[in-house]
Order: structure tokens, then sequence, then C-alpha cells
């Protein structure tokens, strides 16, 4: 018991002490604040013109308010992800890597928590700062009480999901140096078919199964998804999945931890 | 029961190293055609080191040093050989390793950039999970050895280099390693700077037997703190004694310097010895004591004129090193 605690107090530090660090970047912060009220701005303009050209007032048996509430859920998401493959890029490059490298703790649960009270507090601002311009077009969301606990699980496990992706892709910065191009990548696929830009219920009925089964939209679409829509049924498919995922990427990762750390060239003298 | 707490036997390193040739047409051809060399940074190393030695771990630029720390601390894993510090293979048990030895990497930062550096000490109080009373103690007396009370609120961004440097090597003490890695740790330091990080350095090991392992070019960090020298160079040891032997083995030059009562008339001229220096009151000369004795220049010069003071020394250590490095 003794060392659980110093553990989960080791761990803890490194949250709140890069939490304090984040407190820097206020004007990033700021940057956010105005991107994500253009962004919705822009948003409910589009769908708004969708609908009424349509003449419809569902779309995939979605409504206009819902999709409204399913894109600053899926844009919460995505703004708030831990950008720790960034990190772990610039580590190796500037040489830093060789600290974090030979502290007694797990490398990558270092990254983890580094980047939690981070993604929590982004998470948090756009949220809140998205909500008054969407509530004000869109209303108040329908969710049920009952259903806020499940949906912070699916999304609690979307960003465990999406540290096991940028993990991959930031380890082959060991022996790359440079991951941008595969961040880009993964962040492309993420767009189309992890559900950010319209929910995969709006993609063509032949691509909605296999996007379904891939692992981007359940960083993306899944939370958002069960935000407007909860369904039982579509909650414990959605869990399944994360499980089978994570188990897929975390295996993944404990494979290319060993190969990456065996190749990994530090630079500087 | 040995008491060496590192042992390094037929360590080798080798690197594959992309090569691309200048210009855009380099640039282009490197896309679907990458050419890579192998470059050999350490081959075939074997040495050990006692619990509570200094050792000075030296070689010019690119010639393995940190290569060879790297794998030590566990970030490198050798293309060849074994190692084992405190009784862990360093690369397999990083970890476990990590909370008995301290690392300084010359310029690489650990310190949280917008934080001041009290911040980063708490932060490290919990990662080495140290009793929160020890590690205030240790943590006073880290900042008065090396005068940083007054830095510790400021956030590190805003701190000189010099000032960095004194709180990063505050930092990898906080938890009493037992073995100490210092890649360049006074680099960018001024004198007084240098002078409190070798004292408390020295202290260390006094008090607590901690073992130094320390690489610099600054030799006064090596004659200062390091009994025993290790040079390597191209990825090999060329050396491996007491830095007095080193002294002693590769250097006969002597270096005097006269001060006289009386202005002197006429140069100053020895077979075998060179004038570095010839003013009006004083004489600074320069001979290899194989080629001729000391006690014979020194009765040259007091048969010229009455002396004040007189100082022999050896010449630097760079000189000395500078030497080694030739070969």
């Amino acid at each position: 018991m003794g060392q659980l605690r110093l553990t989960a107090t080791k761990y803890g530090a490194i949250t709140v002490t890069n939490l304090q660090n984040q407190l820097a970047y206020v004007w990033e912060a700021l940057n956010r604040a105005v991107f994500i009220v253009l962004i919705m701005f822009v948003f409910v303009q589009l769908w708004t013109a969708v609908y009424q050209s349509q003449g419809v007032t569902e779309i995939a048996g979605l409504s206009l308010s819902a999709t409204i509430w399913y894109l600053l859920i899926a844009e919460t998401m995505e703004l708030g992800k831990m950008r720790h493959d960034e990190r772990i890029s610039e580590e190796v490059k500037d040489g830093s890597v060789a600290y974090t490298l030979t502290r007694p703790y797990n490398y990558l649960a270092y990254h983890f928590f580094n980047g939690l009270g981070e993604t929590a507090v982004k998470m948090l601002l756009v949220f809140l700062l998205g909500m008054p311009l969407v509530v004000y077009y869109a209303g108040w969301p329908t969710i049920q009480p009952q259903h806020l606990l499940p949906v912070l699980l699916i999304a609690g496990l979307a960003v465990l999901l999406d540290f096991f992706a940028f993990s991959i892709i930031g380890l082959l910065a060991f022996v790359t140096e440079d991951t941008f191009s595969f961040r880009l990548i993964y962040q492309k696929l993420v767009f189309i078919l992890g559900g950010l830009m319209l929910p995969l219920d709006f993609l063509p009925a032949w691509l909605q199964p296999l996007a379904r089964v891939l692992p981007f939209n359940l960083t993306t679409y899944a939370p958002a998804k069960l935000f407007v829509a909860f369904t039982w049924a579509q909650f414990w498919q959605i869990l399944a999945l994360q499980a089978i995922w994570l188990t897929v990427f975390g295996l993944v990762l404990w494979r290319q931890y060993r190969w990456a750390s065996q190749r990994l060239a530090v630079n500087g003298g | 029961m040995s008491n060496n707490v590192v042992n390094v036997s037929g360590l080798a390193k080798t690197f594959q190293v992309k090569q691309k040739a200048a210009g855009l047409r380099g640039s282009v051809r490197s896309l679907w055609r990458q050419e890579v060399r192998e470059v050999t940074a350490v081959s075939d190393i074997s040495f050990s080191l006692e619990k509570g030695e200094m050792l000075a771990f030296i070689g010019p630029n690119g010639a393995g040093k940190s290569t060879t720390i790297k794998m030590l601390t566990g970030i490198l894993f050798p293309s060849d050989g074994q190692a084992s510090v405190l009784g862990f293979t360093p690369w397999k048990d990083r970890r476990k390793l990590g909370y008995h030895i301290g690392s300084v990497f010359g310029q690489k930062p650990q310190l949280w950039y917008h934080l001041p550096a009290e911040d980063t000490f708490r932060l490290f109080a919990r990662i080495y999970e140290l009793d929160m009373g020890e590690f205030q103690k240790r943590r006073d007396f880290l900042v008065e050895s090396f005068q940083i009370a007054d830095l510790l609120q400021t956030p590190v961004r805003k701190l000189s280099l010099g000032q960095r440097m004194k709180c990063e090597i505050a930092a990898s003490l906080l938890h009493r390693p037992r073995i100490i890695f210092l890649d360049e740790p006074t680099i960018g330091l001024d004198v007084v700077a240098k002078q409190q990080i070798r004292e408390a350095i020295r202290y260390l090991n006094e008090q607590e037997q901690t073992t130094i392992f320390l690489t610099s070019h600054d030799a006064g960090d090596i004659e200062s703190l390091c009994k025993r020298v290790v040079i390597i160079n191209h990825g090999r040891l060329i050396y491996d004694n007491s830095t007095s032997a080193l002294k002693r083995q590769y250097l006969r030059r002597k270096i005097i310097d006269v001060r006289f009562a009386e202005p002197l008339t006429e140069p100053f001229a020895l077979p075998c010895v060179e004038t570095l220096k010839q003013g009006t009151y004083g004489l600074k000369l320069e001979f290899d004591g194989r080629e001729i004795p000391v006690e014979t220049v020194v009765q040259q010069i007091m048969a010229t004129q009455s002396c004040q003071d007189i100082t022999i020394a050896d010449p630097p250590l760079e000189e000395i090193i500078r030497e080694i490095y030739k070969r």
C-alpha cells in the first residue's frame, strides 16, 4: 500500500507540475478560445444551411441540434488531445531524452501523466468556451443524467486510445527524430474516418462499416455520438471495440518500445 | 568482495549515420536512395570504478565519451560488450538504476522551463520517492553550497546559463545518488561558480562516498576533482592511470617564473631553454627536464642576477592532454 501511495504521488506530481507549466501558455489558451468559437459558428451556419436546403429535420437520425452538439464534443476531443509525440520528438532532437529516460518511472507513463492534466484543462476550456454559442443556436443538450458517466468512461478510454496511438507515433522519433509526417497522416485519418468533420452516420453507406471497426472513430465519433444519441447497445459495442483496439495498440507499443529503445541515438555529445 | 560499482567489459557502440550529398540534387536523391555509413563511436572498452572513486573520463570531441556515459546510464543499448553499474545492467534495469544515479548532461535542460527551480526540486522529491523531511534538509544543503537561494523563485527561463547550470546540478544531487555522471557540468560557468560546484562535489565524495564519473574539457575540473584519468580517443581507451602519473609520465617540461631585484641588462639565453617572456625585472622560461636538469637552469638564473622570487611549475594539464590526443 505504501508503494502504491508513493507511485500515485509520483505520477500525480508529474501531472500537477506540467499543469503549472502550462499556465505560462496563456496566449495559446486564448487562441484556442477564439478558434473554438469561430469554428463552431462556421459549423452552425454550414449545417443550418444543409438542413434547410434538404428541407429535413433529421439526417441519419440526427437533428440539427444534435449535429451541432456532436461537433462541439468532437472538437473538444480533438483539441484536447495530448501532443506528447511532439514532446518525445523534441526530447530526442535536443537530447533531453537523456534525462527523461534515466529517471525511476515508466517512460510512457511519465508522458501520459505529464499530458493528462493539460488534456483535462484543454477539454474543459474548449467545451466551456464553445458551449454558450452552441446553447444559443442549438439549445441545451438532451443527454440523460444516467448516461453521463458511461459517456465519460468512453471519453476517458478514447483519451487512452489516442495516447497509445500517439505513443506509437512518438516512439518512431527514437529512430527517425521527426514524426511530423506520421502525425499528419494519423490526424487526417481521424478527420475523415474518425468523425471529426461529420458524424460517421453521414458517410456513404459502403464506408460506414469499415469506419466503425477502425480505431479512429473510437477517439472522436464514439464519445460525441453517445453524448447526443445514447443507446446502451451502441455503448457496449463501442466499449468492446475500444477494449480490442487498446489491447492491439498496447501490444504494438510494448514491442515497439523495446525495439525503439535499442535503436535510439541521442543527439549531441 | 569486489568494491567495484562499475564494471565495463568489451563495451562497443556503432551507429548507422545517414549520408546525404550537399545541395538540392543530393536532397532529392536521398528521397529514394538512402546512403548509410557505419560509425564506431566506442570500440571494445573495459574498465572498472571503485566505490567513492572520482574518475575523469576525457577525450577530444567525438571520441566516444558521451556515448559511453549514455550506455552506462542506460540510455543507449551497446552493440557489444557488457557493463554493470551498482549491480544493474544499465540498459535493462534503467528504472531501478535511476533511483541510485544522478546525471548532468552539459547544456541539456532538465528543469521545467517556465517554472522556478524550486518546483522542479519538489517534483524530483516525488519522482525519487524521497522523505519530505530529508528532502528539505538535502535541498537546504545544496542551496547553500551552490548559493542559489535567491534564484529558486525565479522562472528558469529568466536565469543566466551559469545560474541555470547550478540549479541543474543541484537538482541531480537531491536524491543522494550513489554515482553521479557529470557530462561537461561546468561548461559556461564562471570561475566562482565552477569552484562552488567542485567543492560541493568533493564534499559529497568525502562525506557520502559518492562515486564521480566526470567528462570535461576543463582541466581545472580534472585536476581539482579526479585522482584517476581515463582517456578515450577514436572510441578506444588510450590511457588509464592516476592524474599524477599522467603528469609525471607525459610531462617533463617545466615553467620557471623569476622576479629579479635589479633590472635585467641583457637577454637571458641558455641552450635547451626557451624564453617565453622577458621584462625589465621578470623572466619566464620553459624547458624539457630530460634535456637539461632543473638545478642547472636554476643555478644559471641565480648566477645571472640576484632573485627576489622564483617559481617552478608544471605546464597546464591541457597541454598534456593535447599531446595524448595527438596519438
